[in-house]
């Protein structure tokens, strides 16, 4: 109940007009650094806002639902729906949207090359496979993070 | 690190089940899948397949559009028809295969009447979804005829179809899999198994002696 309404609240509050802003501004900035990543690691592209371009003429947007606060709010409100003492909830509310981002960077970056190799393979992977990859990741986080609240807490019990 | 081993291997054998079975829909299932939520949804609204694969709807809507200053009279309005893409429809047909690859990743063992359960609770799940999706966009497009600048209704529309077509879609498998799967939800979940042990929670504690979380001593059976 409390997840439902949560995550309820989360993507309301997701589509609302300056939180929207917000969003944009943040697709950008991981826009800006899966662009770094790339030259890093010796490849070419150009960036342009939120857009990440090739030398080749194909070029991806990162929009809304692609910059990975979807699945950071269906984290939180598994995390924050679960009775765990607050600090435990802090620590998987950061550590667990960092991992999430990171992998967000990373399913960008292979979309980025993946589109100019296949436009139709682009499709499914954007549409499909990562998408739901991500959930995926997202339900074993959680599961990890749950696992090490109940182990701490086993930890502590036995302590006491 | 057993438990860290039990993650793991779960995440691998779920990403390869999710990538192999997401490839057999997207070449193999799709089309069979989209014929029958067709029938299916051809109970409630009229499709008619183009050509081209994508789908002309006529969603029966009863609304009257007032009379402004291009239109002199009220003007009755019995259905609205507009077009999808195949690729969108596409969409509310992928959660089966989601649904599927989480229940099989975790574990044969008792996997069958989840796997049957679940695949029925899915499949009315897109179909439900179909529908929203044809009721919200049937009654934006009356909404924008009549002119409406209602904010708030535009944004229940909005959030709507955000749900409909891309959160809920993606979520619910996980959901449902966790829900009739009980090896997985043990798993993750673990009070049921072992309601001794507990995090100490201390405002928690305060306002409810009882409440209390169990630990994850017991390994996972089917994962």
């Amino acid at each position: 109940m409390i997840f439902s309404l949560c995550l309820l609240c989360g993507f309301g509050v997701l589509l609302t007009p300056r939180v929207q802003s917000a969003d944009r501004e943040f697709s950008r900035a991981l826009v800006a650094l899966s662009h770094g990543l790339v030259l890093a690691c010796g490849g070419h592209a150009s960036r342009d806002r939120a857009v990440l371009r090739a030398p080749g003429g194909f070029a991806i947007e990162m929009r809304d639902g692609c910059n990975a606060v979807n699945v950071t709010i269906l984290l939180w409100s598994a995390i924050l729906a679960f009775p765990a003492p607050w600090r435990m909830r802090m620590f998987g509310l950061l550590a667990g949207s960092a991992i999430l981002q990171s992998l967000n960077i990373v399913r960008f970056v292979s979309l980025y090359y993946l589109g100019q190799y296949s436009m139709a393979w682009f499709d499914f992977a954007h549409g499909y496979l990562w998408e739901s990859l991500l959930v995926l990741d997202t339900m074993v986080v959680f599961w990890l993070w749950v696992n090490r609240v109940a182990r701490i807490g086993a930890d502590h019990h036995a302590g006491a | 690190m057993p438990a860290l081993e039990t993650h793991a291997r779960f995440l691998l054998r779920a990403s390869a089940l999710l990538i192999g079975l997401l490839i057999l829909w997207w070449f193999v299932l799709a089309s069979p899948m989209l014929y029958l939520l067709k029938e299916a949804a051809g109970n409630f609204v009229d499709i008619r397949e183009n050509p081209s694969g994508d789908w002309t709807l006529r969603v029966p809507l009863d609304a009257t559009l007032a009379a402004t200053n291009g239109r002199h009279v009220p003007q009755p309005v019995h259905w609205v028809d507009f077009d999808i893409a195949r690729t969108d429809v596409n969409g509310f047909t992928f959660s089966l295969p989601v649904y599927w690859a989480i229940i099989l990743a975790a574990g044969a063992r008792r996997s069958l009447r989840p796997l049957l359960l679940g695949t029925a609770l899915i499949s009315a799940f897109e179909l439900a979804s179909l529908l929203v999706f044809c009721q919200i966009t049937a009654r934006g497009a009356v909404a924008r005829l009549a002119g409406n600048q209602d904010a708030s209704a535009k944004w229940i529309r909005d959030f709507g179809q955000y749900l409909v077509v891309n959160a809920l879609p993606y979520i619910v498998p996980f959901v449902v899999a966790l829900s009739l799967h009980r090896g997985l939800r043990g798993a993750i979940f673990p009070w049921g198994h072992e309601p001794e042990a507990a995090v100490p929670s201390p405002r928690r504690q305060k306002k409810k002696k009882g409440r209390r979380i169990a630990s994850l001593h017991r390994p996972e059976r089917s994962l």
